[in-house]
């Protein structure tokens, strides 16, 4: 059994009967299509729009301190970085259709790097223009009543220290263990492909 | 019938294959398919045969394998059972399915290489597939036929 053809004819023996017909194949992919990148897509959306609505509430609106147009701009720039962090993101997936399998695994480990970087840098930066921006924002309209500046102020604050400190690293950690077994692997296979 | 179906139907089995070929698992292996069509579905407009058709829908179904993180968890750690020699019957299935565990027993990109290989592809689309030169494709497969050829000794198997 050391003859290539030997195992060529045992190998073309797989029976392929249990496929799904051509039909079948359309009809599911047209259930699941996009269905991996919409959360993506959904994402882009999301935050184009909340951007788009802070700028028209800041020009239709009658707001006579700075600090609620800063505060609104820092917001909606905020929002604007996730899309376009979204919208790279997705524009790499399509350029994904035809490379071999040595560029894919550069691929993947690109894709790596950057979960990592926007996690120890992109998702401070948005973090922190979220918080000021929203903080400035909300100054003009509730600085006439300290005892709501402060409860609310508070409120906030806490609920960002929960998502930085708490659901932040936790949801980072629940990645971190698939990057790792994928970096593993790509160490292993761009080794094989040398 | 559209152009999508005439490439299912002419691919859909030899992806099939060179994805079982990979994972060891039918129903991994019919998932990857379906992934892998997908992939073709949504790029079909945009593809320019800048390369063969079959060079893009197996390169396609290569990099889904080399993704897919649940499929290493599965593969056996550790070697064959020397007792299998003597359990094991010469029927076409046991003789595939001994061929599809040796072949589990590979490294990743030496699995796709026998995949493709065994599937008929000619060294230099596999080379054109893995992105790896012809010449340097034929001394992979010569090794990997030789490995195969020392399982298939050392577990007795169809003598």
């Amino acid at each position: 059994m050391d003859n290539l053809d030997d195992l060529k004819a045992i190998w073309h023996t797989a029976k392929t009967d249990a496929l799904p017909s051509s039909q079948e194949m359309l009809q599911m992919i047209k259930k699941f299509r996009g269905q991996k990148l919409r959360n993506k897509w959904l994402m882009i959306a999301l935050s184009l729009s909340l951007s788009i609505f802070l700028v028209s509430l800041l020009f239709t609106g009658h707001n006579k301190h700075y600090t609620t147009y800063i505060g609104g701009l820092l917001m909606a720039l905020s929002a604007m970085l996730i899309a376009v962090t979204n919208l790279r993101s997705l524009k790499r997936f399509y350029q994904l259709d035809n490379c071999s399998n040595l560029e894919f695994v550069a691929f993947i480990e690109q894709t790596r790097q950057n979960q990592v970087y926007y996690y120890k840098k992109t998702m401070v930066v948005i973090y922190s223009l979220c918080l000021v921006g929203w903080m400035l924002f909300m100054y003009e309209s509730l600085m006439k009543n300290p005892l709501w500046l402060v409860g609310t102020y508070s409120a906030f604050l806490i609920y960002m220290a929960v998502m930085w400190f708490i659901v932040r690293p936790r949801s980072f950690n629940k990645g971190a263990q698939k990057l790792k077994i994928m970096q593993q692997r790509l160490e292993g296979i761009s080794n094989q492909l040398k | 019938m559209t152009h999508f179906e005439d490439l299912y139907n002419r691919y859909a089995p030899q992806i099939f294959r060179v994805c079982l070929g990979y994972t060891n698992d039918a129903d991994q292996a019919k998932d990857l398919v379906q992934e892998t069509f997908i992939s073709v579905w949504k790029n079909l407009d945009g593809f320019r045969n800048q390369a063969q058709v079959s060079t893009w829908i197996f390169r396609i179904a290569t990099n889904h394998c080399l993704r897919a993180i649940e499929v290493a968890k599965r593969m056996p750690a550790a070697e064959l059972p020397f007792e299998l020699a003597e359990t094991v019957e010469e029927s076409p299935e046991e003789k595939l399915a001994f061929l599809y565990r040796c072949i589990a027993e590979l490294e990743e990109t030496e699995r796709i290489i026998i995949s493709l290989e065994l599937e008929g592809l000619p060294q230099a689309q596999i080379a054109e597939v893995v992105g790896l030169s012809s010449g340097n494709i034929r001394v992979k497969v010569h090794r990997i036929k030789d490995k195969l050829a020392q399982k298939f000794k050392a577990y007795g198997q169809f003598r």
